[in-house]
């Protein structure tokens, strides 16, 4: 069973007053990482109007599966589009929904992973990460 | 003992210099090499919060969706077939 994955929200979770940093902070990115994450999310979602995410962590085999059933998790399935990044395993998958995928073809899709998984070769997940989706969106334009 | 004091003493401060500015450098993250075992707490990224299924926006349980969240759809997403259409790519590194 993998540990609780934490959902970031964008903006800074509420404080909860006891004076303990998020729980986000515990994953695998810095503070600095995780801004720049959070910008490039905001950008990507504003420019193209398609819904963005990124998850990092464990994937049950199949793994494609447990991607999918990430990507059906979000609201707007057809219009959104999931990086899964299993560090680990060294598996990226990305999801994209009915209406996301006419927006980026899997050519596109597979150009975007082949850059990114040269990042996290090379150990930089947040680099690989935001890379991906500045291609994504920019594949995507302006919806 | 000029010959050995000084540059131990030498060899202590830079490697104390070190040890404290690989500890106070990128907020305390754990850096990823690849191949080697990387123990973190699993996260996912949200433009917004209401862009999950279960509005609440709480923490999820990765793998076990349909028992985390409580929301009816959720719970149809955890176990209806995988939509067609959808589309992506998968890569290993």
């Amino acid at each position: 069973m993998e540990p609780e994955a934490q959902v970031t929200v964008g903006e800074a979770r509420p404080e909860t007053g006891t004076g303990t940093p998020p729980d986000v902070l515990d994953g695998p990115f810095s503070t600095r990482q995780l801004l720049r994450i959070d910008e490039a999310l905001r950008l990507a979602d504003q420019g193209t109007g398609l819904v963005f995410s990124v998850y990092v962590g464990g994937l049950d085999e199949p793994v494609r599966e447990h991607a999918e059933r990430l990507h059906r998790q979000l609201a707007e399935p057809d219009r959104s589009v999931l990086i899964a990044v299993s560090p680990n395993q060294r598996q990226l998958e990305i999801v994209t929904g009915k209406y996301a995928r006419k927006r980026i073809p899997d050519t596109y899709v597979k150009l975007a992973a082949l850059s990114m998984v040269a990042s996290f070769g090379g150990g930089d997940l947040a680099g690989g990460v935001i890379q991906g989706l500045d291609q994504l969106a920019s594949h995507a334009g302006k919806g | 003992m000029f010959f050995v004091g000084i540059p131990a003493a030498a060899v202590l401060v830079i490697a104390g210099l070190a040890a404290a500015g690989s500890r106070g450098s990128g907020g305390g993250a754990k850096r990823y090499r690849p191949g080697r075992p990387f123990d973190f707490t699993p996260v996912w990224f949200l433009g917004r919060p209401e862009q999950l299924a279960d509005s609440a926006g709480t923490a999820l349980t990765a793998g076990a969706q349909a028992s985390a969240l409580t929301s009816r759809k959720q719970e149809q997403a955890g176990r209806e077939a995988p939509a067609s259409g959808t589309g992506g790519a998968s890569d290993r590194w």
